[in-house]
């Protein structure tokens, strides 16, 4: 079977910053795949060199069989790319964004109406406003359609949803939702870990390097440390002292609380419960609440991060 | 940049005259106009370059600009000096650059004016049968060419002219792809079937088309409100601006490929397109005036050829096989800052 995009321990430097250390990936027809990490760790990297923009410096990659350096010429054409920053003219009318868009591909609204139609219905109560007046949501919603335009076999977005409101992102992954069973393979990255599950295959980045690529529903249910959530009235000084104790792999503070990862897997959750008291007890912590709860993906990434540094 | 600055005003640039070119024209050959001619030639502020051996010879250097001043002797020069005591010298003067103009004529009346005694007795001593009576007096006669009435518009406006394209072109053409850069809607334009230099050629055409009326207006307003007549071909003036209006725009293209902020842009057009070209296309200083290396510099400048160009077919009203050179060599500016953008072109980021 034929993978819409095939990347192979793809490397890029810039000066003696290794922003991409060996990424491999496989995307197929009908496909989310995210991309999830936080600033700096490559991902605008690798948007870049797959949709030709910048060259690697190492590792090959094809997109829909077509060779990302030798053949861009042709890539470029059936790709459709948004990058991170709104870089739609702001001057510009929503309609004449995105008449200049589709004029550009040798196309019209018209005729792929069918598969921007969802967004574009959107978009269009503010057709005749410029596109920098638009609010947040709204400008990603229109930097969409113009990327979907020409009906791309591969979408790739670059961080779409950063600086959007919570409802806006819900409507912006049912719309790539939708547009998934259209056949596209789509691209997205995220620092957000909780968009993570509404992707059907990730891949956790840090440091140029992917930690691990799965479904997200397998990189939880390969999580086999107990985790807890530890609350006390003084935080700060209880992180220090829990990440003293032996027996914990890793502790980072989590919103209200701090998940504790344990080294030992056997453990069950009764015998983490007392572990932990007894030790924060011993170092004059008295009023701590512990629970045991099930990881999510951000646990994963902090534990594979803790296992690769 | 302020040392620069420092320095060139002040001492490379000046609006002394230095080494002006002069051709003269002696019908009759003799010791006292040799002499007198040397006397003009070892001053520091003219050059002979041409000796010519008839009046047309001298009126084509002109044209050309081979030289700026030409000093006309008159018949028997030396005979009628010594008979009468005084011969007439006719002094021509190129009215399309006035600062030049008129501190020639200054400069050539002072050096006449006092070595012309010296001189005669100098020649009575060397030759005590040739009868000479002193005092003599040589009385030059000023005409100036292109430009009788001495109105300095007719200097500035080809100068105006190459300023405001350079202006236009140079320096909005860059700006304005690099913003799309700096924007980010760059990289969207760069991840579509559409070849990229055209996208910037495209870019291009309404600052060409701003150019043209820019020049419509210019010449319009030179011809009616400064009343500088265009003595030349018109379909010249209008062709020759159009291909420095293309040179121009190819240096913005050119800059917009070097760098990737609209600030980087618009420093080096002012620094390396705006100033160059007020400084050294021989709008506000002669170019003879300034050091070797400065008058080196200024010929890579296509102001300076345009200028040239601009006052030859404007002013002088020369028919254009005159300043067929200035057109090959801005031409030549063109193929080459083109041929340079596209090698440095890259349709990656």
């Amino acid at each position: 079977m034929m993978f819409r995009v095939e990347v192979d321990n793809i490397k890029k430097n810039y000066g003696a910053t290794e922003a991409l250390r060996g990424v491999s990936m496989r995307v197929s027809e009908g496909e989310i795949f995210g991309v999830i990490g936080p600033d700096g760790a490559g991902k605008t990297s690798l948007f870049r060199i797959l949709t030709t923009l910048i060259l690697p410096d190492g590792g090959s990659a094809k997109v829909m069989g077509k060779d990302i350096v030798a053949d861009y010429k042709q890539i470029r054409p059936i790709v459709g790319y948004m990058p991170g920053r709104f870089s739609l003219y702001q001057d510009l009318s929503v309609e004449e964004n995105i008449d200049f868009f589709a004029t550009l591909f040798g196309t019209t609204l018209q005729e792929n109406y069918s598969l921007v139609e969802e967004i574009y219905s959107q978009i269009e109560p503010f057709r005749k406003r410029k596109a920098g007046a638009l609010s947040g949501g709204m400008k990603q919603k229109l930097a969409l359609c113009c990327a979907l335009i020409h009906r791309p076999q591969v979408l790739f977005l670059d961080e779409p949803t950063t600086g959007v409101d919570p409802v806006s992102r819900k409507e912006f992954w049912y719309m790539l939702r939708r547009l998934k069973e259209q056949g596209l393979a789509i691209i997205v990255s995220t620092p957000y870990m909780d968009e993570a599950t509404l992707c059907d295959r990730i891949a956790l980045i840090r440091g140029g390097k992917f930690l691990k690529t799965e479904t997200p529903q397998q990189i939880i249910a390969d999580f086999d440390h107990p985790l807890f959530a530890v609350k006390a009235s003084s935080m700060s000084p209880l992180l220090r002292q829990i990440r003293q104790i032996p027996q914990v792999l890793s502790c980072f503070a989590f919103g209200d609380t701090h998940h504790i990862v344990l080294k030992d897997k056997g453990i069950d959750s009764l015998q983490g419960k007392e572990l932990l008291s007894t030790e924060l007890e011993r170092r004059g912590f008295t009023d701590v609440h512990i629970n045991d709860i099930a990881p999510n993906i951000e646990d994963c990434y902090m534990y594979l991060e803790t296992l690769n540094s | 940049m302020p040392v620069v600055m420092i320095v060139l005003f002040g001492f490379a640039l000046s609006t002394e005259l230095k080494n002006v070119k002069v051709g003269v024209y002696t019908p009759t050959d003799d010791i006292f106009t040799r002499k007198l001619i040397d006397r003009i030639g070892e001053s520091e502020y003219f050059t002979i370059v041409f000796d010519a051996p008839d009046k047309e010879a001298l009126d084509a250097a002109f044209l050309n600009n081979t030289i700026e001043v030409g000093m006309i002797f008159q018949d028997n020069f030396y005979s009628t000096i010594s008979h009468d005591g005084r011969a007439s010298v006719q002094i021509l003067l190129d009215g399309t650059n006035m600062n030049i103009a008129q501190m020639a004529q200054f400069y050539l009346r002072n050096i006449i004016g006092t070595s012309v005694q010296e001189l005669a007795q100098e020649v009575v001593m060397a030759d005590p049968e040739l009868s000479l009576n002193l005092p003599v007096e040589i009385k030059p006669t000023t005409s100036m060419l292109y430009n009788p009435q001495m109105k300095s518009s007719f200097n500035f406006v080809p100068g105006v002219m190459g300023m405001i394209l350079t202006l236009v072109c140079s320096m909005m053409t860059s700006v304005s792809i690099v913003r799309e850069k700096e924007r980010g809607t760059m990289e969207v334009l760069l991840v579509s079937p559409v070849k990229p230099f055209l996208v910037i050629l495209a870019k291009t055409i309404p600052y060409f088309v701003i150019s043209a009326l820019n020049l419509a207006t210019t010449i319009l307003l030179a011809i009616y409100l400064l009343q500088v007549p265009v003595s030349g071909s018109m379909l010249w003036v209008v062709m020759i601006s159009l291909l420095y209006i293309m040179v121009s725009l190819s240096l913005g293209i050119l800059v917009s490929t070097l760098v990737s902020t609209q600030q980087e842009a618009i420093l080096i057009s002012a620094m390396v397109f705006l100033m160059p070209t007020l400084l050294l296309s021989g709008m506000l200083f002669p170019i003879e005036s300034m050091p070797v290396i400065l008058q080196y510099v200024s010929y890579i400048i296509p102001a300076r050829w345009y200028i040239d160009a601009m006052k030859a077919l404007m002013i002088q009203g020369v028919s254009v096989k005159y300043c067929i050179d200035l057109v090959a060599i801005l031409f030549a500016f063109l193929v080459a800052i083109t041929s340079l953008s596209v090698y440095k072109y890259k349709d990656r980021l």
